[in-house]
């Protein structure tokens, strides 16, 4: 009873401020003033200060951040989207915590390991732009890849950068109480190189103080990528293992396979996409999806349509207009993804913002809020 | 004063340029686009910021003159200017601005033509969806372009003179002084809603519902905190509020309208039939353009508090660009249309706003030709 005249006193107010100030609450409405006093604070996520930037190796760093006081508690293995201001356009990407909820409530920071992308508009450039005590903002974090502490025997499987969920959850183990986990762990760490072993000493370390923690170097270079012997070897595995996937999309797909290949329960194996799932297991890399967020659809794009004739052949109707680009009608959030803009000739940065369906082609997969 | 003989007429079109011409034309406006696309970026941001910093301080700070009223009237007519001057930027550099994309790049979810929704009795979304896709896409071309007159005015001899049409220079001043109530109704929703007036192909995604829905909800709201909210909320002073908030509310509605109409409806703008017009290249689209649109000249001040809707021309070539960018594109634009022998109406406020009145009285009357013509 209590909760809907709570509920109810909230919409009232809410329509009052919405109706006071054509926004959906008094800070956003007074956001550009506010900015004034703490320049790039927004009303819809954290303000966090950069504490450091460590450098990690030569294609890694991490950016140690303190979030304010707004930013709630999380589990490891979740990820925070990222925010930052360039050249007038906030710009965002998604992360995995690198480190654990008990770093966190002993120093107020948290880290996230970045891997600079070849041709990234952003992973290069934000740590030119960075600097001790920027501003930058993140959301309240997000995800369901979390180690669950029932599962006994656990596989983790990582990949390149993959790793950072993983060093989370390892890093919460060891800060726990309890110094033996009574979970039987496997890491399986695959890394283009010898050179490029994340978080290898903390990881070794770990090792030496928990027998139950088995740590694997997979050196890509040497063994190549995740085959059914790398993981039929290791003889802690039995058939009630857990596996944790996390890494590059093509290394998820193969880890699957093999799994399926060696009979493991399918609500045994545990990942995560940064975008839409493949549709199956056996797709071409060239072939791309759609992910039409709200309504639950995924579909292939393997024509040249845009993405206002893909989502009306798959009986989506998004408000349209002039289907030209003018009238702005369709403009819809897209998540991720990057997409080809017929009108202006370019291409769209891979992170979360506003795009015209109907002058939008995808490039690569593509989720969209509709 | 050759143009004379071409206003309005249907013949416009075989004294326009050849279709080769007009797409060199396209392709100069195009480069002007592209070159000023390149500079939008952190000063633009920082400019919109500026004028929201702007917006809400002489919104609030209107608001708490106006109740000090009872301090000395001066008090409330500086209070009544502030928050006239809060509700035009609001609308017009701000709204229309960004209702038409101009800032969409920012990535701002206050600041973005999805969400944005302004201090004005027409839902912004209703708006968008007829304004930028007809109105844009169709300037003035007659059955098209609602805007056109309104659907109240006689602008041109493309319709026909109907007795009503003798006293539209009231119907006009009517129109000024609740423009905000006009457009609304007319542009918006109200007629689709109140009249049953259905076209035949619709291109609207809604249903008439939620057009109603969000007509009346709209309305309401804009209602409630001007003339309910605030005069409550100053018990005392309650009549002084709500006249300050409804005349602050005419001057926006008269400033709004005069500034629209000298847009549009100056005495050498062009009309267009819509067979004139199927499958057009963009050359045609953008001297279409030029053809049904004039500019008003005038210091940065002034640019500003029209929203930039000054520059018309410009903004109907390139709706999407910031509008902070209209007065140096102009000098290009003017310059490109002057090459391939295009008229450019630009002029000084009065002077535009006198042929617009002009305009509106001499189609109050029949046209000389056909109505001494016996009708067949």
């Amino acid at each position: 009873m209590q909760s809907s005249i709570i509920g109810k006193r909230n919409k009232a107010w809410q329509w009052l401020m919405g109706s006071l100030t054509n926004h959906n609450s008094l800070a956003e409405y007074f956001e550009p003033i506010i900015q004034l006093v703490l320049p790039k604070w927004r009303a819809d996520l954290v303000r966090t200060r950069v504490h450091t930037i460590r450098h990690e190796n030569q294609d890694m760093y991490t950016l140690v951040l303190k979030p304010s006081g707004k930013w709630q508690d999380f589990q490891a293995g979740q990820y925070i989207e990222l925010t930052v201001e360039k050249d007038g356009a906030w710009v965002s990407r998604y992360f995995s915590i690198s480190s654990s909820p008990a770093y966190f409530a002993r120093t107020g920071l948290i880290e996230l390991s970045i891997r600079i992308q070849d041709k990234g508009n952003i992973t290069p450039w934000l740590p030119q732009a960075l600097h001790r005590g920027s501003i930058v903002n993140i959301s309240q974090a997000m995800g369901e890849f979390t180690l669950q502490p029932e599962h006994q025997s656990v596989c983790m499987i990582a990949g390149g950068s993959g790793i950072t969920p993983f060093r989370a959850m390892l890093q919460q183990l060891s800060f726990s109480q309890s110094k033996q986990t009574t979970q039987s762990i496997t890491l399986l760490h695959y890394a283009r190189s010898s050179q490029h072993f994340l978080f290898k000493e903390e990881f070794e370390n770990f090792e030496k103080h928990h027998s139950n923690f088995h740590l694997k170097l997979m050196d890509s270079e040497m063994i190549g990528n995740v085959t059914s012997a790398h993981i039929g070897l290791q003889s802690q595995l039995n058939s009630h293992t857990h596996f944790y996937i996390c890494g590059p999309s093509p290394m998820i797909m193969a880890s699957r396979k093999i799994l399926e290949t060696l009979n493991t329960k399918p609500d045994h194996i545990h990942y995560e996409f940064f975008g839409p799932e493949p549709l199956s297991l056996d797709v071409q890399s060239e072939q791309t999806a759609v992910l039409f967020d709200r309504s639950h659809k995924q579909v292939d794009n393997n024509k040249n349509q845009t993405l206002l004739e893909l989502a009306e052949a798959n009986q989506i109707k998004p408000v349209s207009g002039c289907r030209i680009g003018v009238c702005h009608q369709c403009i819809c959030q897209k998540k991720s993804g990057v997409v080809y803009n017929t009108k202006t000739k370019t291409y769209s940065d891979t992170g979360a913002q506003e795009i015209q369906l109907c002058i939008s082609v995808p490039v690569n997969d593509v989720v969209l809020d509709l | 004063m050759n143009m004379q003989a071409n206003i309005a007429t249907p013949e416009t079109s075989e004294q326009s340029p050849s279709l080769s011409s007009l797409d060199e034309f396209a392709n100069e406006l195009n480069a002007v686009r592209e070159r000023t696309m390149a500079k939008v970026g952190k000063t633009d941001a920082r400019y919109i910021r500026n004028l929201i910093r702007i917006q809400r301080l002489s919104d609030i700070g209107g608001r708490v003159l106006i109740v000090l009223g009872f301090l000395h009237p001066a008090y409330w007519v500086i209070g009544v200017m502030a928050l006239a001057a809060a509700k035009i930027l609001d609308n017009m550099e701000i709204g229309h601005n960004v209702l038409h994309g101009q800032y969409d790049w920012m990535n701002d979810p206050n600041i973005n033509s999805r969400k944005f929704e302004w201090d004005n009795a027409g839902d912004s979304a209703s708006w968008k969806r007829y304004h930028n896709h007809e109105h844009h896409t169709y300037t003035n071309i007659i059955g098209k372009d609602r805007d056109f007159g309104y659907g109240l005015l006689r602008l041109s001899d493309d319709t026909r003179w109907k007795p009503r049409n003798l006293w539209q220079f009231f119907t006009y001043i009517a129109l000024c002084l609740n423009f905000q109530w006009g457009i609304a109704y007319h542009e918006v929703a109200g007629e689709r809603i109140f009249m049953g007036k259905r076209r035949k192909t619709s291109s609207l995604p809604i249903t008439r519902e939620e057009l109603k829905y969000a007509f009346f909800n709209k309305a309401a709201r804009q209602l409630f905190k001007d003339y309910v909210f605030y005069p409550l909320l100053c018990f005392p002073v309650f009549l002084q509020v709500l006249a300050g908030n409804f005349v602050a509310n005419l001057l926006r509605d008269i400033w709004t309208n005069t500034i629209i109409f000298c847009g549009h409806f100056t005495e050498n703008i062009h009309t267009f039939k819509a067979s004139e017009c199927e499958n057009e290249t963009q050359g045609q689209w953008f001297y279409r353009q030029i053809l049904g649109s004039s500019n008003l000249e005038g210091g940065r001040f002034f640019h500003i508090m029209t929203g930039h809707l000054s520059c018309q021309m410009e903004h109907h070539l390139f709706p999407d660009v910031p509008a902070r960018h209209y007065p140096e594109m102009a000098k290009e634009v003017r310059a490109i249309c002057a090459k391939y022998n295009i008229p450019y109406n630009s002029a000084g406020f009065f002077k535009q706003y006198f042929s617009v009145v002009k305009r509106i009285i001499r189609y109050s009357f029949p046209d000389n030709q056909s109505s001494t013509l016996t009708p067949a």
